[in-house]
């Protein structure tokens, strides 16, 4: 059984990792609804290392370029991190 | 993410592994400005992997993560640096380019210095870089550098396409002020006509019919001996982020026609 909220937060926390000292100037609390680009001031490029680090933490059947290659521009540069953290969990539910 | 030293500078790369046993690489070469390697890594890259083809993707100089020197952005310097990247990455293998914008233009100055190293060459919305090529770019990038020297024009931007395209402007801005890029792109090496129609390797031009080449679509690729041409109707330059479900299509097709001849024994 996955507990989301464990997956929510190892999100937040890898995204965190990604933003760094960034984060206490933005004064911004990384939320559900916390948009990756417009908020964190995060680019795409960013979103290749996140995917990175998800495999990393979560192991290769968690592949978010394979996930965001499905989307168009407008939804990449919405992505949240509720959205983010919501793929990761779906992932892990289906090799359970 | 991976990185490695090329011509001296630090060079942020990924690498997706075909699935089997590929035969094919592809290097993925994106565009210049806010441009780097996840315009392809987050739409091409991944779909063209599963299909069996060996991915490279990587930031340009300059670009993403890879080191952003102050000067030595010729385009002979591109060239180089793609050179020395497939040598550590793919050893003696051809391998097909696939360019983006001036991605592309890399893409056809690398097919007409190393012809022993391309395969096939993909460019999409891209043209190889001869004196016209050279006086657009010019052009071009003096217009946008003034627009952004101008503070009200990152309002307008900000009200027509969000705060995410005014920050990827002051990101331009900031690239093409702190760095000569600007000046010595457009310097070349050019190429002449006679050096475009040279190109022996096959060629596909993918070009949207109201993008960068819409003067005159066919001009270039005619004249190489294997260039074939696909035109997207009702598109503007954008063509690999708003059609990108179409060229991943076109990509694996191509790859497959143009790959390895297989040959018994």
């Amino acid at each position: 059984m996955i507990d989301t909220s464990t997956v929510f937060d190892d999100v937040v926390e890898l995204i965190c990792g990604l933003v760094g000292d960034d984060l206490d100037i933005l004064g911004v609390e990384v939320r559900r609804d916390t948009a990756f680009h417009e908020d964190l001031g995060l680019e795409s490029i960013d979103l290749v290392t996140l995917g990175g680090l998800l495999a990393e933490r979560f192991g290769p059947r968690v592949n978010l370029a394979a996930h965001l290659a499905e989307y168009d521009l407008d939804d990449v540069i919405g992505l949240t991190v509720g959205e983010i953290a919501e793929y990761v969990a779906d992932r892990l539910r289906e090799e359970d | 993410m991976p990185e490695l030293k090329v011509n001296g500078l630090r060079t942020n790369y990924q690498v997706l592994s075909g699935a089997g046993e590929p035969t094919e690489s592809v290097v993925f070469i994106h565009g210049m400005g806010t441009d780097s390697l996840a315009s392809f890594y987050l739409t091409l890259a991944p779909p063209v992997a599963a299909a069996g083809i060996d991915v490279i993707s990587y930031d340009l100089r300059g670009h993403g993560k890879s080191e952003r020197p102050v000067s030595g952005y010729a385009l002979a310097d591109f060239v180089a640096d793609l050179h020395e990247l497939i040598v550590a990455l793919v050893g003696d293998r051809r391998v097909h380019l696939v360019g983006n914008s001036f991605g592309g233009t890399i893409a056809y100055a690398f097919a007409a210095r190393f012809p022993e190293r391309v395969r096939s060459v993909v460019s999409i919305e891209s043209e190889p870089p001869t004196e016209i090529w050279a006086t657009k770019m010019r052009f071009t990038l003096a217009a946008t550098l003034e627009m952004l020297s101008v503070e009200e024009n990152y309002d307008w931007i900000e009200a027509n396409f969000g705060a995410h395209h005014r920050r990827l402007a002051r990101l331009a801005a900031k690239r093409f002020t702190d760095t000569t890029m600007a000046d010595e792109v457009p310097t070349g090496a050019l190429m002449s006509i006679e050096d475009v129609s040279a190109i022996e390797v096959p060629v596909l031009s993918i070009l949207g019919r109201y993008g960068y080449q819409s003067d005159d679509l066919d001009a270039l690729t005619s004249l190489m001996p294997r260039g074939e041409l696909y035109v997207f109707d009702d598109q503007g330059h954008s063509v690999l982020v708003e059609q990108h479900r179409a060229v991943r299509g076109l990509l694996v097709d191509w790859v497959r026609r143009h790959g390895t001849p297989v040959t018994d024994g």
